[in-house]
Order: structure tokens, then sequence, then C-alpha cells
């Protein structure tokens, strides 16, 4: 059975994305490119309360709604589609373990430093995160995401964290995914799977999203066949539009027409 | 490498050193290195543990949160990842980030969340181990910040109340229970024949489900049923911690050891003798009675030697 409708994947507006949902929104769609499945991204300022789980991206086919890469996963999958059918299951639960590292390390990192750092929430986050709405919605809204975010690394012992040491963990995350990755053209030999698009969705972002500092991105940019890997999937699955580069461009407008 | 290093912990009961999933970790990772580690466990004498625990306190350095002290033992040269490859190196990081987001919670929700588990076991426990009148505040807060972590972490729409939240998080914890069976398989560790950081991560989390007996218990029925991950938590035990798996001291589980194998030798002793009896039937099969008298005279014979082995 094949996916009959189309499939939306709706994201925050242009102007309203933050980095860790652009990530989310890219991993997502680089994975329905990867098996090969149509699908148009839609961009909407209330998309996070459209969204079932509270969480973009989501993709909406016929009249289901899916959120999120995981459950996205699995509905591809229920409909036919599966990326990882041909791992061995120690393969699987070693692509399972990278995608909550992943998931633990490199997005943590990324909400933190767009909510929990006083420089980039004041000069970034807040006038991105508002500006669909008049004042005063756009700064209530933003510190209402604001304080749930610093909850919830309170909870999981982030809070305690200078900007210092988040950053060496993102380092040390892209170091375990460099080495996993070798010199292979994909995770998992010649096959990219889930575990690939969610890598690509969050390298792609730090490495082409301007920010205050670039130490973010200088981060992963140390490693060579990372930055490869993004360029090849890029290349491939994207290759509609030709953008060469994966370097610090002016960043936004040229995701756009990448991702358009 | 001199200085004396302390580490002060939540204590163990049920045949484990420590109750608690960090302390644990922290305890095997010592042992698997070799680092002459003084463990102080907390009761009531002790002063009253204050923020995180476990606790390393080296000279004037004090540690605490369970990666910063294995680095610190890494730092020290106390290192059991000495012999594992880069992409060893990478699936160590990503395995204990898996343990972290699907087993923790409901690890949590097991000991500081489940009512029953809660009143009748956990905080009594704890608060024994708490002086007076910390223990009545002490334990209520660490349930509180439990059940604070599952519900951030896990618990956003579209699961609205705690009992969905319960389901999500205890499915996610069987899985990734099989996920490391899976991995584990017959190896005796996880990478090879030597215990490593990723042991110690594994048995901290495993070793409180697996041997705290609670009244509610649907995790530790999932566990037993993975023979290989119970072996692992039990060889880990008995070689690294000097604790046999039914408590016993170690005296009384070699004496039962000496008893269990004489019984087996006096049973292979005796289907020898009824092997040897068939193949004399077989043999000459016209002179039975003749048979039968020398058979008693050799089963005489042969029955006298066990019979001397059995009185010591």
């Amino acid at each position: 059975m094949s996916l009959v409708a189309e499939a939306f994947v709706t994201q925050l507006a242009e102007e309203q994305i933050l980095l860790s949902d652009n990530a989310s929104s890219l991993a997502v769609q680089a994975f329905l490119q990867m098996c090969n499945l149509p699908v148009r991204v839609v961009c909407r300022a209330n998309a996070e309360y459209m969204s079932p789980s509270g969480k973009v991206p989501f993709i909406h086919v016929g009249n289901q709604v899916v959120s999120e890469l995981g459950p996205i996963v699995q509905f591809v999958k229920a409909k036919g589609h599966s990326l990882s059918d041909g791992l061995d299951e120690v393969q699987k639960a070693e692509m399972k373990a990278y995608m909550e590292l992943v998931n633990n390390m490199l997005l943590t990192a990324e909400l933190y430093l767009q909510w929990c750092d006083d420089v980039t929430v004041e000069e970034i986050t807040h006038p991105r995160y508002g500006s669909p709405y008049p004042w005063p919605l756009n700064r209530i809204l933003s510190y209402q995401k604001q304080w749930e975010v610093r909850r919830k690394m309170k909870a999981i012992g982030w809070a305690g964290k200078t900007l210092e040491q988040v950053l060496e963990d993102v380092d040390q995350c892209c170091q375990a995914l460099s080495q996993r990755l070798g010199t292979q053209p994909y995770f998992f030999n010649k096959q990219p799977t889930e575990l690939d698009a969610l890598v690509f969705g969050h390298l792609f972002t730090i490495l082409t999203t301007q920010l205050t500092t670039d130490e973010l991105s200088e981060k992963v940019k140390n490693y060579s066949n990372l930055t490869a890997f993004c360029r090849r999937i890029e290349q491939q699955y994207f290759e509609g539009h030709d953008k060469d580069s994966s370097t610090t461009v002016a960043a936004r407008s040229a995701k756009r027409s990448l991702l358009r | 490498m001199a200085a004396p290093m302390e580490l002060s912990c939540w204590g163990g009961d049920w045949g484990l050193p420590s109750l608690h999933p960090e302390s644990l970790t922290v305890m095997a990772y010592a042992k698997f290195s070799g680092a002459p580690l003084t463990v102080n466990t907390i009761n009531n004498s002790w002063r009253a543990p204050k923020g995180d625990v476990p606790v390393l306190i080296s000279e004037d350095i004090v540690i605490s949160q369970p990666a910063k002290i294995l680095n610190f033992l890494r730092k020290q040269k106390y290192n059991a990842d000495y012999e594992l490859s880069a992409k060893q190196g990478a699936d160590t990081l990503a395995y204990i980030a898996l343990l972290e987001e699907k087993l923790l919670p409901a690890l949590l929700h097991t000991f500081w969340v489940e009512a029953e588990n809660y009143c009748s076991v956990t905080k009594p426990w704890f608060a024994s181990r708490i002086a007076f009148p910390l223990s009545l505040y002490l334990p209520g807060r660490m349930s509180r910040e439990a059940l604070n972590r599952i519900l951030l972490t896990r618990g956003g729409p579209p699961l609205y109340s705690l009992t969905e939240v319960e389901a999500q998080i205890y499915r996610d914890a069987k899985e990734c229970l099989n996920l490391l069976s899976k991995r584990l398989g017959t190896s005796q560790f996880f990478f090879g024949d030597t215990p490593t950081t990723l042991d110690a991560f594994v048995f901290g989390f495993l070793a409180p489900i697996y041997k705290v007996c609670f009244p509610r218990v649907q995790l530790q029925e999932h566990l037993k049923q993975l023979p290989n991950l119970c072996r692992f938590c039990d060889d880990i035990l008995t070689c690294y911690f000097r604790l046999t798996v039914l408590g016993h001291s170690p005296a009384g589980q070699d004496t039962a050891d000496a008893n269990l194998q004489k019984l087996t030798q006096l049973v292979n002793k005796e289907s020898n003798l009824i092997e040897k009896m068939d193949d004399n039937l077989r043999k000459s099969p016209q002179h039975p009675p003749r048979k039968l008298t020398t058979l008693k005279l050799a089963a005489g014979g042969e029955e006298s030697s066990p019979l001397n082995r059995l009185s010591p």
C-alpha cells in the first residue's frame, strides 16, 4: 500500500522557525525523500498548536496527522515503506541507540542554546518566536515557552551547565557520530536509514544557521567526514535546487531556497 | 593516584552493594578499573546528604555526577575503556543515552512514583538511612523530583494522564531491555571479555530492577525472561563484589558446592553401575540364574565403594 494522498510537512513560518524545530523538520523531510515519497512543505505560524503532540513538524496525509520523527517512521512503515528492513537485530538496536544519542545530546544542546543562553535568547529567539503576533502577545508567548524549556532543563540536570560544558557535550556527540560513520557513505553501509536522516537534519541546520556565535558550527566542522556526509545527502536528495554550500552563508534565506 | 578517594553513596540491600543506580554505576566502574575507593554508605550517623549522591571526595576536590566522577577516575589513570576501539567508544555513548532516555523513567517510576512500591519499600528504606528530621522530608522530595522528571520529559500531549504516561514508559523500558539483551547476545560483557564503562552503566540500571523485591514488579518479571541479562548481573555481583547470588557467605557456598559435587559423583557411579548390569544381561542371556549370582557379587563389590565414600 502506498501513500495515496499527498503528504504535507507543516512547520513554523519562515521568519519564526528556530534552530531545533528546523532541524527536526529537515530530518523528516530527508527521511521522506529517502523513502521516495512526494512531500510538500507548508509553513504555518500556529503549527505548534495544530500538531497533535505540540511539536513540529507533523505530516498530514489524507485525514491522518502524525507528528515527530519516531511516530512518522512507524506510520510510513505501516504503509509499507521502510529504510531499516535490511538491518539485523543488533544493528537495529545500535540504530535506536544512536538516535537516542542525537536526541539526548544534540537536540537538548540546541534547545539549551536557544532558550537558556541569555544573549541568544534576547537577540534571536524572542524576536523570531513571537514575530507573527502583535505586542504584547509575542513577548508573553516567548516567555512562556522559555519557562517551559528551562523547567525541563532543570529536571534533567542541564540547568547547571555552562555554555562551554554544553559545547563540549556537542563535541563529544559529534566525535561519537564521526567515529561511527568512519569512511562509509552512510551509517549502515550503502543504504541510508532514519538515523542518517536525523543526523543530517541536525548537523545541516547547525552548519547553516547563523547565530550570535559560530562556536556550535565550528564544533561540527572539526569533523570532515560529517560535513562530507551532509553535503552528500544534500546533493543526492535535495538536488533539484542547486545549493552547493553547507558553509555559513546568509543562512536562513539560503536554507529556504534549498528546502523549497 | 596516591590521594585517597572516598565515595559517599547510598547503601545496599537484597544482595546489592547499593540501591541507587548512579551509586551502583560508580562502584562497579571503580571495581572494573581497579580504583582504590573507600565507600562510605550514608546512614544515620553520617552527615546529612546534601545535593547529589554519589559524591566523590579526593583531598579537596568534590565531584558529584556519575559522568564527571568517571572522567575524574580516568584522568587518574583508572581507565576501564583502555582496550576499546573508537567505534566501541562511540557505541558506549549511544547506549548510555538509550538507557537514560528509555529505561530511566520506568526505573524512577518503579522506585519512587508507584504508590505501593514507594510506601512499602522505598520510603521506609531511605528514611531509615537518613537522620531525623530530614528523613521526613527527603524521600518525599526525591519522589516529587522523580515524578517531575517523568512528566516533563515524557508527559507531553497526547498523553494527558499519568496512567497513559506510565503505559508508554513501561513499553519503552521493555523495548530497551530487549534491545540490550540482543546486543549482549551470548558474550560475557558488552565488549568482549573485560568489563567497560557501558557494563558499569547497564549494571547500575539493571541490578536494582533485578534484585529489589517490590510489590509491583512488572519490569522485574520482564527482565527475568531475558536470561542473558540476569546472568550478566549475577556474574558481576559474584566476580566483582564478592556477594553470592543466594546471599550466603562464600564459605557456605563452597561447602554447598562440595556437597553437590559428591552427590553428582554418587549419581554418576550409580548410573555406571546400572549400565554395567545392563551390559552383562545382554551379553549372556542363556544363563540367567548364574548371571544373577555373579551380578549380585559384582553389585555387592561395586556398591561397597560408594558406600565407603558416603561416610566422610
